[in-house]
């Protein structure tokens, strides 16, 4: 995101209503937003020239054991197998290089599909499995992902973790077996994330990551031939793949773009046939005004302010409450975003099991009178001054809109004094912690597609940001629904938790943002990648 | 007698001698200035996502949480020993930066030089030669738009411009991607590799016109003003006067005696502007996506990298400082009266 510095300033000090980049990719809904024009999408071919994928999503690491970003992910997922796949558009993982199953909420066995081979002949077999695994958790890389593994680590706290002993288990070749140190009905989702790709042992060393630009090898359906950091990198069919679904086009580029400005040229001028991530509302405006075909798929970003409830107004539970009863999601959807996000009435997005719209039950429609009779059945006087802290850029230029739209509302209803306050991200990340801020605007997009991956991190005990809140029941509950293998029973649980985070309200969702991509001539199929995983599945992308 | 005090061996022992002062002065400025900067890797990184404890552990993985002073020595002792370490955001080794990206910054910055001196000095000369007239003010000004002008936003405007005007010319990037993967890497130079294998020459080109011009305007402005004072300075010397009082022709006065006499403190000047050009450089990478250590700096900066931002800008000031020096020995070969 970043990156964007003189874009963004061009933008800023110039006023020239030109959008700077933002790192918000854009709607949710099948509600048609104002300005843009989503289109519907080609289908795929089934053969296929090469074809271009540009993005400004930057790099961290080709190697699994050394990324925990979109990007990297999204390079990974090409060319390497995981046990389990999520499928484009569903929810639950699929056999990949493997078919698991739960034994019990802490034991998985995995058989691996006959044959599989890395790009380079060598076979893979359970020992790389467990090797990856292990491997990611001894690395521990501080920009890694490990942290995803914890249920199978012998101390997740320590500087220096190691893979449990005993929790993976390989008895023959084609088997693998986890033995999880807690019930973690979500284990299964992480093991179908990069985090847990599988790469060959004979080439990946134990304790370090293999640079970029050394030879990677996966079993996936692509082979990188080429990385070329911050310019581009670049796919080719992997002949010996042997998994559910094979490649199409021979070659796939990869072209990274600093800003938003430099993607969405580079696609009108053809030289790249995809933008995906990360498109402002003012880009993707400007696409559709020049009939490049701008598409939307279901996303899983997460807006939403937390409360500081170790100091200040946030400590009142009628404060918040009443807070919840005024916000209008639909004005700040319209009005901040050009109705290119869908309003959230959860902090579980649609589309996860259990999820409901617990806000939108126990406040309904915005109501200044229901949140004066809130206040002043608390004895709270009014106007309570509150002070709103939200990132200057690190969000885009639409944060600030949003920012100002909720303090518009609150304002109107003379329930409240509010001021907005931005803040550079390093620093707003010290200041909100020492309660710089009465309410403050985060953002989220999940490690794995579970509602559990917008409860655990949020809710249990304060949070991640350590916001102050805690609830016995609720943290209780989410240990219940870690441990349920009952989907029916589960989802009940996680609607539980959802209905007294709605009555507690330690933060307030705001919306959900969609998956988004732009489109040149005759490139097919990437209508039915754009799904809430952000995988960009360049074998289901066709060019004619 | 002579004295040793004016010998150029002398003098250029003590232009090298004080490149350490100036480097430590820098680096120790650039060590604490990013230390006192808001933020770290680890924050910027993944500051939004997880806890303060697993914060604190990947900080002090990293050594960020050893003591400043600590910090510092080693940093020192690393630079002394031209070490630069590895990137922290992504483990890039620093030296990999400047060799993979220098050539796009070396391009970027050679073209932009070319632009500026064949657009700045004529209009110089012909701005000063016709001092004060309907010719010398709009130059004049010109010199100063472009001079002061963002670069980036002279930038977007123009590929605001040519999206709409020329609709398939390339406005980002150094080259098309299949020329990137096409062109084999001989040089670690996109253009020269590209000439080298005879392939996708035109491409790289044209990938670099639009980079090139917009840098290139900033160097002009200062280059046109440069050329024109000096022009007019010489026109009114003795020798110019001589030249005319001999019946030269006005034409080859100009040509053969003011401007080539103007042209001496413009090279010196012109060396000098390399600072200048690095600091232009890096808005110019950021605004054309350009693959070049400017755009790695700006990344690195937002990324919080402390080791890599410490090991482009001591590259960036050695680059400045060895030019300086060259430029100040060139000065003093030809004018023995800077030694003193």
């Amino acid at each position: 995101m970043i990156r964007k510095l003189p874009a963004v300033l061009g933008v800023g000090v110039l006023g020239l209503g030109l959008a700077a980049c933002s790192d918000t990719p854009p709607p949710a809904s099948d509600r048609e937003p104002i300005g843009v024009d989503y289109s519907e999408g080609e289908p795929a071919a089934d053969s296929s020239e090469e074809w271009t994928l540009g993005t400004t999503d930057a790099i961290t690491s080709v190697d699994p054991a050394g990324a925990y970003d979109i990007g990297s992910w999204n390079l990974q997922y090409q060319m390497f197998q995981q046990l389990m796949t999520v499928p484009a558009n569903g929810s639950e993982p699929e056999p990949d290089a493997a078919e698991c199953a739960y034994d019990d909420p802490k034991t998985i066995t995995c058989t691996l599909q006959d044959g599989l081979m890395f790009a380079n002949g060598n076979e893979l077999t359970s020992s790389d499995v467990k090797y990856s695994l292990e491997r990611n958790i001894a690395i521990n890389d501080p920009n890694g992902s490990a942290i995803l593994l914890g249920s199978i680590m012998d101390d997740p706290a320590s500087p220096n973790p190691k893979l449990a002993p005993g929790a993976v288990e390989t008895p023959n070749d084609t088997t693998v077996v986890f033995n999880l140190s807690k019930p973690d009905t979500t284990f299964l989702k992480v093991l179908s994330t990069a985090t847990a790709s599988i790469v060959d042992e004979q080439v990946y060393p134990a304790n370090k990551e293999l640079a970029d630009t050394d030879e990677h090898s996966g079993s996936g359906p692509y082979m990188l031939t080429q990385y070329k950091e911050g310019q581009q990198a670049v796919f080719e069919l992997n002949e010996s793949y042997g998994g559910p679904h094979p490649g199409i086009a021979p070659r796939v580029f990869v072209s990274f773009h600093k800003d938003d400005t430099s993607l969405t040229s580079a696609v009108k001028t053809g030289e790249v046939d995809v933008a995906w991530r990360s498109m402002s509302p003012t880009q993707q405006k400007a696409l559709a005004d020049d009939d490049i075909a701008v598409l939307k798929g279901q996303g899983s970003e997460f807006r939403y302010w937390v409360w500081d409830m170790n100091n200040g107004a946030g400590t009142d539970d009628a404060v918040r409450q009443a807070v919840a009863q005024v916000i209008d999601r639909d004005q700040i959807a319209t009005n901040a975003y050009d109705g290119t996000v869908e309003p959230a009435y959860s902090i579980v997005p649609p589309g996860f099991g259990g999820q409901k719209d617990s806000f939108a039950e126990e406040y309904g429609d915005p109501d200044a009178d229901a949140a004066e009779k809130i206040l002043s059945d608390a004895g709270v006087e009014t106007p309570v001054a509150l002070k709103l802290g939200y990132p200057q850029e690190h969000y885009g230029p639409n944060a600030v809109d949003e920012a100002t739209e909720i303090a518009e509302q609150l304002n109107a209803t003379d329930l409240f004094d509010v001021t907005a306050e931005a803040g550079e991200w390093e620093q707003y990340q010290t200041d909100y912690k020492k309660s710089a801020y009465d309410l403050f605007m985060l953002g989220w997009y999940p490690d794995f597609l579970d509602a559990d991956n917008y409860l655990s991190p949020f809710v249990v005990d304060g949070g991640f940001f350590a916001n102050g809140y805690s609830n016995p029941e609720v943290n209780e509950l989410v240990d219940a629904e870690l441990g349920e293998t009952d989907e029916g029973t589960r989802d009940e649980t996680i609607g539980q938790i959802q209905d007294i985070v709605a009555q507690d309200v330690p933060l307030i969702p705001t919306w959900n943002g969609a998956n988004v991509a732009a489109v040149g001539d005759g490139v097919g199929g990437v209508q039915d990648t754009l799904d809430p995983t952000y995988v960009f599945r360049f074998w289901m992308i066709t060019k004619s | 007698m002579s004295s040793s005090r004016g010998s150029l061996p002398r003098y250029i022992a003590i232009r090298l001698l004080l490149i350490i002062p100036m480097m430590w002065v820098l680096l120790t400025f650039v060590f604490f200035l990013l230390r006192i900067a808001p933020g770290d890797p680890v924050t910027a990184a993944a500051g939004g996502k997880l806890s303060a404890e697993e914060i604190a552990r990947r900080q002090a993985a990293l050594g960020l949480d050893r003591p400043l002073l600590t910090q510092y020595l080693d940093y020192l002792g690393d630079v002394v020993r031209f070490q630069f370490g590895n990137a922290l955001s992504d483990g890039t080794p620093v030296t990999s930066l400047i060799r993979d990206h220098g050539g796009a910054t070396l391009t970027l910055t050679v073209g932009a030089f070319l632009f500026a001196v064949a657009v700045g000095v004529p209009l110089g000369r012909w701005a000063g030669r016709h001092r004060d007239t309907a010719i010398d003010a709009p130059i004049r000004i010109l010199g100063i738009v472009v001079y002061a002008a963002p670069i980036f936003w002279v930038g977007i405007l123009l590929i605001i411009a040519v999206d709409n005007v020329l609709p398939s010319w390339p406005t980002s990037g150094i080259a098309s991607p299949t020329a990137i993967y096409e062109i084999p890497t001989r040089t670690h130079i996109l253009l020269v590799d590209a000439v080298l294998s005879g392939d996708y020459v035109l491409d790289v080109l044209q990938h670099h016109v639009l980079p090139c011009l917009v840098l290139g305007m900033l160097l002009s402005g200062v280059i046109i003003r440069l050329v024109r004072i000096n022009v007019i300075q010489s026109m009114q010397a003795d020798y110019v006067e001589a030249a005319r009082a001999r019946g030269i022709a006005e034409r080859k006065v100009v040509r053969d005696h003011a401007f080539r006499n103007a042209l001496v403190p413009v090279v010196t000047v012109i060396g000098l502007q390399v600072a200048l050009t690095l600091s232009g450089a890096v808005l110019t990478e950021n605004t054309f996506n350009w693959p070049g250590l400017g755009t790695d700096l700006v990344d690195y900066v937002l990324a919080r990298d402390y080791v890599a931002v410490q090991g482009l800008v001591t590259f960036f000031a050695l680059v400045v400082v060895v030019v300086s020096v060259v430029v100040d020995v060139i000065n003093a070969l030809i004018d023995p009266r800077v030694r003193y």
